[in-house]
């Protein structure tokens, strides 16, 4: 079980860390920011996710939607791009206004969609790295265990391992 | 002209989308799902090859050129997407390879690879293909090049046995150090001429140092001859092309190195020409050594993939030479090597595509593609048999095939140019070639039938994928045989589409490039942008 502080931070950080990616996705189209760096924040979101409770808990729970989220990012990146066709020229920057009911209009355009399809792939890939990552970390952790668990003293096995460690590095080949 | 440049966004646009839309849905259902998943990739494949075949006609019957400015951003500052003759007739060639390989892909890759999204992968790579093919700045085809590579990575390594993800490694760094050699190149290239474009690039690069210019020619032949396999940087592609499922060498073979071999075409004709006459002697030897490495490596490779695989090599030196002697010519054309190697890439293309779904036949029914082990197919699988010996002569130049107008008419411009020794060489590879394919023949289809090493697998001795895998190495090796009785016209269209490509002057006309800043046409709330020179001084 991870420590305390882990699962503490990650209450607090995790809503941060997503509404400060969305944020820097919603900025990103005049000041630095954008669907990529956003998609990342997202992705150490979920990390935070993965380190505190557990890649387990968070494969079951999002594993399954991550080549969707790819899919569906690319195809709406793509899709916004074919917009631009209503202009004349394909990845052309259209505008819409849209008229809510409270917060008055929206100007919304093709580039911000784009951005969204980015935030989905990079979200979804890296997030998909992060738990197949975590899977080996988690074999390689126990394979260490394995080899560093304490031999009982009156096994065989301690005999040997110390007669090893008698003839130096050079005879355990 | 807006809407028809518009299709040059299709051969990237269509694959991307429909992998998107399976990998979407990769989630829900089981073999419904596959063949739901078969028949958008075959959709995607078929709109690819109409498009394709409306540019080729536009651009290589008619001689237009076709530029896209994404987003209606000029030339140096948005990303420009060019299709001329020579492009058009990679993409041409290439659907017909993604859509001529697919159906030996459906009939022989196995459920748990369709599972783990090789139907998607597939489009990926057609995508980066296409798009390297169209790229009009070096940042693009670097980014278009990665994405073959990663989608063709997966390919080879789809299903995890220890020989391809051994393979998958050296073929993965080797490439990268190929790519990483071109990077660097850009990176030059934006230095010191302040520009990625290639109409751009075309400009300004006379008016740069030479030795700005021997550096990024160098640096460019470097990394695309390693991407094309060229004599001493080939060590990838034999590595790793016989382990991946035939079906995947299949595509492999017909599309990966052509990249290369077209970006090699398109930078020395467009950015150095000079260097075609300067550098002639090292190009032609560089082919010479080619040829004869790739012939006389497949003569000593004890497997079907193997030897042809070794063949890809030597074939790619039949293409160099043709470049190299692009500008010369004493009684011939000048573009007379240029529109032979375009001619020769279209041959090979198509008959080493149908050659290697062929070989990939024979593996799959004696479970085993080495030479040793195999023999007397001919009694069981005649009409293959027949396939592979039509497509292996073709190979090896014999008429009425394809094989021979390309051949012998860059044997003729070799004489013509008075390079006897490449020329002997040449003919002494397609002699080799010959004895080669004739070995495979004879090892796999005559003699004793011995049993197969492994049992078929079952989906073999299905009568409808037998007939899949079958019927597209019939229609190539047919194609093979219309390209060489149909020679003449074949040959005075590439002969257009090299002259095409060899004039610099209108490629830049075309995509006009601008210096100005004032180009973009800011008109932004705070500020109007003062018109300033980007030209260095």
């Amino acid at each position: 079980m991870p420590e305390l502080y882990l699962r503490f931070l990650n209450r607090i950080l995790t809503p941060v860390l997503l509404l400060l990616s969305l944020y820097l996705l919603l900025r990103g189209h005049n000041l630095p920011g954008g669907g990529f760096i956003a998609g990342l924040m997202a992705a150490a979101a979920f990390q935070l996710q993965i380190l505190s409770r557990g890649h387990d808990r968070v494969r079951r729970t999002i594993g399954p939607y991550l080549n969707s989220g790819i899919g569906l990012g690319l195809a709406i990146a793509i899709c916004s791009g074919i917009v631009g066709l209503l202009d004349g020229f394909f990845f052309k920057g259209v505008w819409f206004s849209l008229n809510l009911p409270l917060l008055g209009y929206l100007k919304i355009g093709t580039p911000v969609i784009f951005d969204l399809g980015v935030f989905l792939v990079v979200v979804s890939v890296a997030t998909s790295y992060l738990l197949g990552l975590s899977r080996v970390s988690d074999a390689a952790a126990l394979l260490r265990r394995d080899t560093d668990s304490p031999v009982p003293p009156d096994s065989p096995a301690s005999v040997l391992w110390d007669a090893n460690v008698e003839t130096g590095p050079g005879a355990d080949s | 002209m807006a809407m028809s440049a518009n299709l040059l966004a299709v051969p990237v646009a269509a694959p991307l989308l429909t992998a998107a839309l399976i990998l979407l849905f990769a989630r829900w259902g089981g073999r419904t799902l596959i063949r739901h998943q078969i028949a958008l990739t075959t959709l995607a494949l078929c709109i690819n090859l109409v498009v394709a075949v409306l540019l080729f006609r536009a651009a290589a019957g008619q001689g237009q050129r076709f530029v896209l400015q994404l987003g209606d951003w000029s030339a140096p500052f948005g990303i420009t997407v060019y299709g001329d003759g020579l492009s058009t007739t990679l993409l041409l060639l290439t659907a017909l390879v993604a859509l001529a390989v697919y159906p030996f892909a459906v009939a022989t890759i196995d459920y748990h690879r369709a599972r783990m999204g090789f139907h998607p992968l597939y489009l990926f790579l057609l995508m980066g293909v296409n798009g390297a093919f169209l790229a009009g700045d070096l940042f693009n085809l670097y980014v278009f090049f990665e994405v073959l590579l990663m989608a063709s990575f997966v390919l080879l390594t789809i299903g995890a046995q220890p020989a391809q993800t051994n393979s998958g490694i050296r073929y993965v760094v080797l490439n990268l150090l190929a790519s990483t050699v071109f990077l660097v190149a850009a990176g030059i290239a934006y230095g010191t001429l302040g520009t990625l474009n290639f109409a751009q690039i075309a400009e300004r690069l006379p008016l740069a140092s030479p030795a700005v210019r021997t550096v990024f020619a160098g640096l460019l032949l470097v990394g695309f001859g390693s991407k094309a396999a060229i004599f001493p940087l080939f060590f990838w592609l034999p590595a790793s092309y016989h382990t991946p499922p035939p079906a995947v060498t299949a595509l492999f073979g017909g599309l990966l190195t052509k990249v290369g071999v077209y970006t090699l075409f398109r930078s020395f004709t467009l950015f150095f020409p000079e260097l075609l006459l300067s550098w002639q002697p090292t190009l032609l030897t560089i082919a010479g050594a080619t040829m004869l490495v790739g012939a006389l490596g497949a003569l000593a490779q004890p497997g079907i993939r193997r030897v042809l695989s070794f063949h890809i090599i030597s074939h790619v030196g039949f293409m160099l030479m043709g470049l190299a002697v692009a500008l010369s010519g004493n009684s011939l054309a000048v573009g007379f090597g240029l529109g032979a190697a375009i001619i020769y890439l279209c041959h090979h293309m198509i008959i080493k595509t149908a050659l290697i779904m062929a070989g990939g036949a024979v593996e799959l029914y004696m479970g085993s593609d080495r030479l040793a082990s195999i023999g007397g197919l001919v009694s069981r699988q005649p009409l293959l048999a027949f396939l592979f010996f039509m497509a292996a002569i073709s190979l090896a130049g014999v008429p009425p095939f394809s094989g021979f107008v390309s051949k012998l008419s860059l044997l003729q411009i070799t004489l013509d140019t008075r390079h006897w020794v490449v020329a002997g060489v040449s003919v002494f590879a397609s002699l080799l070639t010959m004895m080669n394919m004739m070995r495979l023949w004879r090892e796999s289809f005559w003699g004793d039938y011995s049993r197969p090493s492994r049992i078929p697998s079952r989906i073999l001795q299905s009568r409808a994928r037998q007939q899949l895998m079958l019927t597209p190495v019939a229609l190539l090796v047919l194609l093979s045989l219309a390209l060489g009785i149909l020679g003449e016209p074949a040959f005075r269209l590439s002969m257009q589409v090299a002259q095409q490509a060899l004039d610099r002057q209108a490629y830049i006309e075309a995509v006009s490039p601008s210096s100005q800043v004032s180009a973009l046409q800011i008109h932004s709330h705070t500020f109007e942008v003062e018109t300033v020179s980007t030209t260095r001084p």
